[in-house]
């Protein structure tokens, strides 16, 4: 378990070779998957440069309206909040939640029980967290309210997914419920590749449990942290399924996120020049979170 | 820390991890008991917790009066369809980039590529690609999923035979070459049946990826002809009157697939979703 080290017996020679053999075999599955990504890509370039309906060329026409599109820049910012918070909750969470379980947890069965009981919800499609979420959250019926009534914390039932803040808690917990086991998943991973001798050698130097933790452990997990920020980035940032869901979008726009309003200039306004040159952008901050895993990745695991 | 001081903390931790397990998973074990109930008792107030009255008619009605049988076949079909050829691409790729001398740039700059589709946005590819299956006559058809899932399960299959590839030294199949067996028979008598769990690990993990996904069947299509079981979810969420034990029902059935699946193969799940950088033992 842990981080994959850097060196593996390869076997394979580093020299270039004149067979060509390998790269004919490769190359008709590597040309057809090429066919399937790129052409649509392309395909996208030359709709957002026309009007979809009339057909008709008109230049950046798609891609200066966006900049006087207010649906859009509000799309823009649900999306950085829903991006900035679940990143955030998720790592602190994951990351405490790692820590503590390997300070305390010591049997292995414990550890088998917690890896079982945190798989769950990340392995749940995301339009099934979004039923459970709307049996939690629903008026009257949900059963958040039911609980939170009992309990005596609220005197009248919560309308979670009529306003817009606490739509946006709904929608972010879905996401929580089922990322944080993710980070903790990684992070736990990271903890125990924390070479023991090191772990001890600290402690005899009378290094503390923090002093362990922010001297030692977090330079061993902090290439973890990168990737775990950068997949949950990107999946945060194109975040659709459980949203649909659970909240539509709404109350107004105020949880229609990047994937939805595109969705929705899409396939509602049926405006799909206008769409694929938002997805363009889109797609360049995609891009971004890639250039950074791939230099992660590049360095640390492809042999 | 003196033993003394240890033991509440330890206790402490426990029933906090205890607290977290249950508030973990109750909203699962909530989407199933609504699963099981008549719609009478989910309407009743305030709900019982425990389950009284447990019925599998909401399973029965959603299969068969709603007809979601067919969604659930239209999901088999297509899943296993992408999860397969994606295996069968992968093999062709990464057998011959890593058992065959390549140039380490071609190596990693194919891996590197393949590894970016993980980060292509459903939406950006879905746009153009409705225009272009609608044009090509293939909207509303299974086989335009099963083309597009294929290509989304490439990342995950690719990447996690390469990994089990470099795991099994290439001696053994040389020792097979030496002894005068063809590259073909020491690819297929030798290396496969090694290969198999792993290859059964990489199936069960594109299947389940392909089974959860959601935007692009919901816009690519239209009917029950080839409509998959999130479609179904998803339909019953946001109709008008939502009929609670059903929905659950259906959220039940679609949940409990992957999650069987990948408990099953759970060694392999963070390693998979985190492309090999880190590795499970559990």
């Amino acid at each position: 378990m842990g981080a994959r080290g850097l060196t593996r017996p390869g076997p394979i020679p580093d020299r270039p070779s004149r067979h060509l053999t390998p790269y004919l075999l490769v190359a008709p599955p590597v040309f057809l998957l090429a066919v399937l990504v790129v052409y649509p890509l392309i395909y996208n370039l030359g709709l957002s440069l026309r009007n979809f309906r009339t057909g008709e060329f008109v230049g950046l026409h798609n891609f200066t309206r966006a900049f006087q599109d207010p649906l859009f820049f509000a799309s823009l910012k649900a999306t950085g909040i829903y991006v900035t918070a679940a990143l955030g909750i998720e790592v602190l969470l994951g990351l405490s939640l790692a820590l503590l379980v390997h300070r305390t947890i010591r049997s292995g069965w414990a550890r088998s029980l917690i890896y079982l009981l945190f798989i769950v919800p990340m392995v749940t499609p995301p339009v099934a967290a979004g039923v459970i979420a709307r049996l939690i959250y629903t008026p009257t019926y949900g059963v958040l309210n039911v609980i939170l009534l009992r309990l005596g914390l609220i005197q009248h039932e919560i309308l979670w997914l009529s306003g817009a803040g606490t739509a946006m808690l709904a929608v972010l917990s879905v996401d929580i419920w089922q990322w944080t086991p993710f980070v903790f998943l990684v992070c736990f991973a990271g903890f125990q590749a924390v070479p023991l001798d090191t772990a001890e050698a600290a402690s005899v130097d009378g290094a503390g449990g923090w002093r362990l933790f922010w001297d030692i452990e977090l330079s061993y997990l902090r290439p973890l942290l990168l990737l775990v920020l950068v997949f949950r980035f990107t999946d945060t940032f194109r975040v659709f399924d459980h949203v649909l869901v659970l909240t539509g979008g709404g109350p107004g726009a105020s949880t229609e996120f990047l994937s939805l309003y595109l969705y929705r200039v899409a396939f509602k306004f049926f405006n799909l020049g206008y769409a694929a040159a938002l997805s363009l952008f889109v797609l360049i901050v995609a891009s971004l979170a890639f250039a950074i895993l791939s230099r992660y990745l590049g360095r640390e695991v492809s042999e | 820390m003196s033993g003394r001081r240890f033991f509440p903390a330890k206790a402490l931790v426990v029933a906090l991890l205890g607290g977290l397990a249950v508030l973990y998973l109750f909203p699962f074990y909530w989407m199933v008991v609504t699963a099981i109930k008549p719609l009478s008792a989910f309407y009743r107030f305030p709900p019982t917790i425990v389950p009284e009255n447990m019925t599998l008619l909401p399973f029965v009605s959603v299969m068969v009066r709603r007809g979601f049988s067919v969604l659930l076949r239209n999901s088999l079909v297509v899943c296993l369809g992408s999860a397969g050829l994606g295996l069968a691409v992968a093999i062709l790729i990464v057998y011959p980039v890593t058992r065959m001398r390549v140039s380490r740039r071609f190596r990693r700059g194919l891996f590197n590529w393949i590894l970016s589709l993980r980060f292509l946005p459903p939406i950006v590819v879905v746009i153009p690609f409705f225009d272009i299956v609608r044009k090509a006559g293939l909207y509303d058809n299974p086989l335009s999923l099963i083309l597009l899932y294929t290509v989304f399960s490439l990342p995950f299959a690719t990447w996690m035979l390469k990994g089990f590839l470099l795991e099994i030294p290439q001696e053994i199949e040389e020792a097979a070459w030496v002894d005068g067996a063809t590259r073909w028979y020491a690819f297929f008598r030798i290396l496969l049946p090694q290969l198999a769990p792993a290859l059964l690990a990489t199936l069960v993990i594109t299947f389940a990826l392909a089974w959860s996904e959601f935007m692009f069947a919901f816009i690519l299509t239209a009917t029950p002809r080839s409509q998959t079981l999130p479609i179904g979810v998803a339909s019953l969420v946001t109709q008008f009157e939502i009929i609670w034990n059903e929905m659950a029902a259906v959220g039940t059935i679609a949940a409990a697939v992957p999650i069987l699946l990948l408990l099953f193969a759970r060694r392999y799940v963070i390693t998979a979703l985190t492309f090999g950088a880190v590795r499970e033992k559990a």
